[in-house]
């Protein structure tokens, strides 16, 4: 299994259009993706969902935990890594 | 015969036409058809992505007509319709025995549910977004098309969602009437971008209108006439004549500074949440910003903004307003009810009395508000402009003398930097406390400009929560306590000669303007939306007009009397129509 903490930095959290582009980026690996809301606390969830994703209610500013685990586990942890590192498309102010 | 049924105004406009119904459950009709037969997971799955598939094609369609923010939403629920937590409960259900369609039904209502529990606002509308993906599945499982008016209409509905409303052609909708719904709904922000009436919160519209053919609705007063006689539809059609030509003769005066009949000048400027908003601001002919609300910095974020990025926030709204119209920074009022992780502060019972904005400096945050002032200073200096701050939340002259003192320092550190810098800062305080009020006249000694936060104020004068619903009596900045609290705050301004601005809610509406004015207020600041509104009440009457209604409203036992009398000299001056 892989696993990655990253600091959700855009201005709608995981809302909206990044929530959609984060599930979309984890739906395209075979392996089985969560996402953990560590700054809430909340329970691992499917990260393939668009409606476990948003109710994580990750907002700006928030901390979350990603893991894969599968074959493509690498590269799906890898892909999701860099969408926050560019802010899942959508700048960190506004 | 004709019914009348009364709602909340949502958006200002009047119209008359054919009903148009719609209901997320279907008609009754269709209820008691026969459910799918077959396998029930698999009709699920089939319907679930013909939804998917028609609201992809809907996101498509306002994608090309330039509407990205709607064609987000619907590419979100083509996604949840899809999603395997809406389905996979969907199919639970329907495996134990329910028909599919009141399993997606439920299972949406199930999903949604747990987003709007969550403690963010955005996530409600989320959950009424999977409630209508669930209706889409259920009329799909059906065999029903969604019946959309074939002749321009007014909806009258529970609610109307985007994804309904998007289906009616450009054109087809005339108002919207819902029994349902908040002045925030899709709906009726919908209805304000189109410039068409909408009315929420109508009890007993759905059941009364089920067999009306035609509807006269007044967003601006919340009536609703269900099968409207040929006098009432007369009635209405002058309304909507007079709206017109209101609305055309206040768009006439913009560019001109406010002013009474007689030519006595209030200065009228606008609110602004970030920089982004200045270029609505100017359009609106607002002759400086009177509030520009810094919180947009400091929320949402683990650590502290860093000065660098908060000169650029400020200069970017000095530079598009230009020296000509000020700028009225407020210092940050941040803590309390507001959770700022890198504040530390412990929770409060009554955060609205605790420790936020001007107190925090006491309590740990002298650097972030230092930070913030030397910014200030920075942007300034920068575009070239005087700058204007005020603090919130004074409640004793420690605090002014505070502000001062803060503001000098920050001075001085950032006169190191070497950067060039203004010589000085008109400051002043925010009245929003009682005992700010009543220290007026030693205040005004001391600081440069008053500006009175009317909601606080009243919140804080009659104790009563502005958040709650049940004190709505007591939420009513007109009410007569208040304003002899503002009268009293003028007075001790005009002893120092200097000038008193409002920049609560009051100061957009029309009726509160004039009372204000009235009691001698120097500026309005409000909504860049709220502007023409003003100016033409003000255009309309006199200075002698108005110190008659201020001497009324004193006298006034409540604010709904008040209210009326204000609306009383906007009516005979023309005005009343206009909002």
């Amino acid at each position: 299994m892989q696993v990655a903490e990253l600091d959700v930095r855009n201005r709608s959290g995981l809302h909206a259009r990044p929530a959609a582009t984060f599930v979309k980026t984890a739906a395209a690996f075979r392996s089985k993706v969560s996402i953990e809301n560590l700054t809430r606390g909340s329970k691992p969830a499917n990260a393939k969902s668009l409606l476990a994703v948003l109710g994580c209610g990750v907002e700006q500013g928030h901390r979350i935990q990603v893991s894969a685990e599968g074959e493509d586990e690498v590269a799906a942890i890898e892909a999701v890594r860099k969408l926050a590192e560019g802010d899942f498309g959508e700048a960190p102010k506004g | 015969m004709s019914t009348r049924i009364a709602g909340t105004p949502g958006a200002a406009g009047v119209a008359v036409g054919p009903t148009w119904r719609y209901s997320a459950t279907g008609t009754a009709e269709a209820r008691r058809m026969p459910p799918a037969v077959g396998d029930p997971g698999e009709a699920l799955h089939a319907a679930a992505l013909e939804a998917a598939s028609q609201l992809e094609a809907l996101a498509d369609r306002v994608r090309d007509l330039g509407r990205p923010d709607e064609a987000g939403i619907f590419e979100a629920q083509a996604m949840m319709a899809t999603d395997p937590e809406l389905l996979d409960e969907a199919v639970a259900r329907a495996e134990a025995g329910e028909d599919a369609v009141s399993a997606v039904r439920a299972a949406a209502d199930a999903v949604g549910a747990t987003l709007a529990a969550l403690p963010d606002e955005l996530l409600a509308a989320r959950a009424a977004d999977v409630r209508d993906v669930g209706a889409r599945i259920a009329r799909i499982l059906l065999g029903e098309e969604m019946d959309l008016p074939g002749v321009p209409s007014v909806a009258v509905a529970d609610d109307l969602p985007p994804s309904v409303a998007a289906e009616i052609p450009p054109g087809f909708l005339l108002g919207v009437a819902l029994e349902g719904g908040s002045i925030t709904a899709h709906a009726v922000i919908l209805a304000r971008g189109l410039g068409i009436p909408a009315i929420v919160g109508a009890k007993g519209l759905t059941r009364a209108a089920v067999s009306a053919t035609s509807v006269a609705v007044d967003g601006g007063s919340g009536e609703i006439v269900l099968d409207p006689g040929p006098d009432e539809v007369a009635d209405f059609a002058a309304r909507a004549a007079a709206l017109e030509e209101s609305r055309r003769a206040a768009a006439a005066l913009r560019g001109r500074p406010g002013a009474t009949a007689d030519g006595e000048r209030v200065a009228l400027l606008a609110n602004i949440g970030s920089p982004e908003d200045a270029p609505r601001a100017l359009d609106a002919g607002a002759e400086g910003v009177g509030l520009f609300r810094t919180e947009f910095l400091f929320m949402k974020r683990q650590t502290a903004p860093a000065e660098a990025e908060q000169v650029a926030a400020y200069a970017a709204a000095f530079t598009a307003f230009g020296p000509e119209r000020p700028v009225v920074v407020r210092l940050a009022d941040i803590g309390g009810d507001k959770a700022i992780p890198y504040l530390d502060l412990p929770a409060e019972a009554n955060p609205f009395l605790g420790v936020r904005a001007i107190r925090l400096a006491a309590h740990g945050s002298r650097e972030l508000l230092l930070t913030q002032l030397r910014a200030i200073w920075r942007a300034a200096g920068r575009a070239g402009v005087t700058p204007h701050v005020m603090a919130p939340m004074v409640a004793t002259l420690d605090d002014a003398r505070l502000l001062l003192e803060l503001r000098d320092q920050a001075r001085a550190d950032a006169a190191a930097t070497g950067d060039p810098l203004p010589e000085g800062m008109v400051t002043g305080v925010m009245v929003e406390i009682p005992s700010a009020a009543i220290l007026a006249p030693e205040l005004a000694r001391i600081v440069d400009f008053f500006s009175i936060g009317t909601n606080d104020l009243t919140q804080y004068t009659m104790a009563a929560d502005r958040g709650n619903p049940a004190l709505g009596h007591l939420q009513d900045a007109l009410h007569p306590a208040v304003l002899r609290l503002i009268r009293d705050v003028v007075a001790g301004a005009d002893e120092s000669h200097i000038p008193v601005a409002v920049c609560g809610e009051l100061a957009g509406d029309p009726a509160g303007a004039l009372v204000l004015v009235g009691l001698g207020v120097d500026e309005l600041s409000a909504d860049a939306g709220s502007l023409d509104g003003i100016r033409a009440a003000l255009a309309a009457v006199t200075r002698a007009e108005l110190d008659d209604l201020a001497g009324r409203a004193l006298a006034a036992g409540d604010a709904e009397t008040v209210r009326a009398m204000a609306r009383q000299l906007l009516g005979r001056s023309g005005q009343t129509a206009a909002h």
